[in-house]
């Protein structure tokens, strides 16, 4: 019983990490909490089920299809919500977290439109296969999410470590202006972030379609809500953090589901940042800053 | 005669765009310190669901049950302001999104209070308990040749109309007093306003209560004009859409959020097929003005060249009536 949580906890703790990594990213480089990776999440989530459902196609094409989709929409994004406002001298630092809160709401409700208010389900061929060892069931479908997961997470990290680009991309989120001089394109590093974290959020809604079997227009909303309180639990624009953070949520809602009231599942990813910001406003993994 | 001017469902819009522009004042004085609050709707829930169970459960006179609600949602934004409001401005903006999300749920599961997602009915109506009261006094109103309905949706619209003007009234004062220089200064540049003396942290937890108290004010008058409350209410969506009025009509000057509840609580009644697309439209609206305009249609330039425009014509044809505002 205890192991079988646990197996759920990460596995739904995996999902979170992407979610947030993606959070991450963007902030890390722009210094701007993207509002509508939730609803972006959203779309790859319901382009995996008009692809494997309703199209009857292999999940490897979902994958793609989506990772397609939501890296256009996240070019979009930054063309006309995020890069208007960078060139403007003089803007409120809100104005990038207002704008991209209008991206939210437009995309939510155009998938209201699109797809209809209901429920969808998510069919994947072998969401019903599982092992028994001993007396814990496993399903295959938690051992895909995690393994992908960690492949996501471990390539990014290699990506960010050790590749030229992704050395510029850490450059860039060090000081833009000196990146810049430096001779790193910026603009391009910038376009390619937003790209990159918004074709994470679109696999991270397949695997949420997987693991829970159900896809709405209003998953984006309380997923982006979670992605926010996690990367502020993990330190802002830490992509360790978010990692740990992620994987720390899940497990705590797992828990609450199993052992204290389920109805106060969604409170507290939220409970946990005021908590945290309280205590150690940096974050768990953050650098203090002094401002 | 009178009688044929009032319906009913013209003065349930115009209190509706009432509150709303109460609402939109609040988030609009806590944006005057350079803070973004998103918890807002998170307050006028708070407000409203005091005011309700108060009213319901303890047979509290509505005018008390209001005044509590508003104090409780101000106690609360400032526990909550004192812990956040020392960090930057994106965290607050984060914290007051989850502190809705927390309200609501809260809501939705304290079932034996708030009877859960189903909402609470049977509230209290400000319209029907201004008519008892009157009648206790003899009054009815057919002496003005008005039907009872029609009655008590003009007092509710009568009574908010003075709540408003009696807010912005305050507001604009504040504006120009102590207080209000001390927000402005603090919205610049906040390091200069700490050299300067300010008291940064009690003014931007005073700006951040103000806010509070507004909307919890402004939402229990909304579930005493509804009479019906739920947890949806009070969700996500009102949130953005509060935050909307403000970035749509502007957030520097207080007509900003009176013009932007007015007109997009407006625009939905009169074009009723835009009513399937608002919040798609809202989307668009955002997007575009933070790209085009992220001051909102009216700004300080703009007061100014109305102003200026009204003196010229004022001399031009002698109406001494220089002062527009």
């Amino acid at each position: 019983m205890l192991i079988e949580q646990l197996i759920n906890g990460i596995t739904l703790g995996s999902i979170y990490a992407i979610v947030a990594l993606g959070f991450t990213l963007v902030f890390g480089v722009l210094g701007i909490i993207n509002m509508a990776h939730g609803e972006i999440f959203m779309f790859g989530a319901f382009i995996g089920v008009i692809v494997t459902t309703s199209l009857q196609l292999p999940l490897w094409l979902g994958f793609l299809a989506a990772i397609l989709i939501t890296a256009i929409m996240g070019y979009m994004l930054e063309r006309f919500a995020l890069r208007p406002l960078r060139s403007k001298q003089g803007v409120s630092h809100l104005a990038p977290l207002i704008s991209t809160i209008g991206v939210s709401i437009l995309l939510e409700n155009l998938s209201h439109h699109l797809f209809g208010a209901g429920n969808h389900p998510f069919r994947a061929s072998f969401a019903e296969i599982n092992f028994q060892i001993g007396s814990i069931t496993i399903y295959l479908v938690q051992i895909v999410i995690f393994v992908i997961s960690v492949i996501l997470m471990m390539g990014l990290s290699f990506w960010l470590g050790k590749t030229k680009a992704g050395k510029a991309l850490r450059a860039t989120a060090e000081n833009l202006e000196t990146a810049s001089l430096l001779g790193v394109d910026t603009k391009r590093m910038i376009t390619m972030t937003v790209i990159i974290a918004s074709a994470m959020g679109g696999i991270a809604g397949i695997l949420v379609g997987m693991a829970f079997n159900s896809v709405t227009p209003q998953m984006g909303l309380s997923m982006g809500l979670k992605g926010l309180a996690i990367i502020i639990l993990g330190g802002m624009g830490n992509v360790k953090g978010a990692m740990a953070g992620g994987l720390i949520l899940g497990l705590a809602e797992t828990f609450i589901v199993v052992y204290g009231d389920s109805g106060y599942r969604d409170a507290i990813a939220f409970l946990a940042i005021i908590v945290i910001l309280l205590i150690r406003p940096q974050g768990l993994f953050g650098q203090k800053i002094s401002t | 005669m009178l009688a044929e001017l009032i319906n009913p469902y013209h003065f349930q819009v115009a209190s509706f765009i009432l509150i709303n522009i109460i609402l939109g004042i609040s988030v609009y004085i806590t944006l005057s310190t350079g803070q973004l609050s998103l918890a807002n709707a998170g307050f006028m829930g708070i407000g409203a669901y005091t005011s309700a169970l108060l009213t319901i459960h303890f047979d509290l006179p509505i005018v008390l049950g209001i005044i509590a609600g508003a104090l409780v949602a101000a106690l609360l934004g400032i526990l909550i302001g004192i812990p956040t409001l020392r960090l930057q401005g994106v965290y607050l903006a984060i914290v007051t999104l989850g502190f809705g999300e927390v309200i609501r749920v809260v809501f939705i599961n304290w079932e034996s209070l708030t009877k859960g997602s189903v909402g609470i009915s049977g509230i209290p109506h400000i319209g029907r308990e201004i008519l008892r009261v009157l009648k206790g006094f003899g009054f009815d109103p057919k002496v003005i040749g008005l039907q009872n309905n029609q009655f008590i949706f003009l007092s509710i619209f009568l009574l908010l109309f003075i709540i408003t003007i009696g807010v912005i009234w305050f507001f604009r004062r504040q504006h120009r007093s102590r207080v209000g220089r001390a927000f402005a200064a603090i919205k610049l540049d906040e390091k200069a306003a700490e050299s300067m003396g300010i008291n940064i942290t009690y003014y931007k937890v005073l700006a951040f209560a103000q806010g509070a108290l507004l909307s919890g004010f402004a939402g229990a008058l909304y579930a005493h004009v509804l009479a019906y409350i739920s947890p949806a209410d009070f969700a996500y969506h009102r949130a953005v859409e509060i935050l909307i009025f403000v970035v749509f009509g502007g957030s520097e000057v207080i007509w900003g959020p009176i013009f932007g509840a007015f007109f997009l609580t407006l625009m939905p009644e009169v074009l009723r097929f835009i009513s399937e697309y608002r919040y798609m439209i809202y989307g668009l609206i955002i997007i575009i003005l933070m790209a085009v305009r992220p001051q909102g249609l009216i700004d300080v330039n703009l007061l100014n060249w109305v102003k200026t425009k009204g003196k010229k014509r004022g001399q031009k044809h002698g109406t001494g009536n220089t002062k527009s505002m």
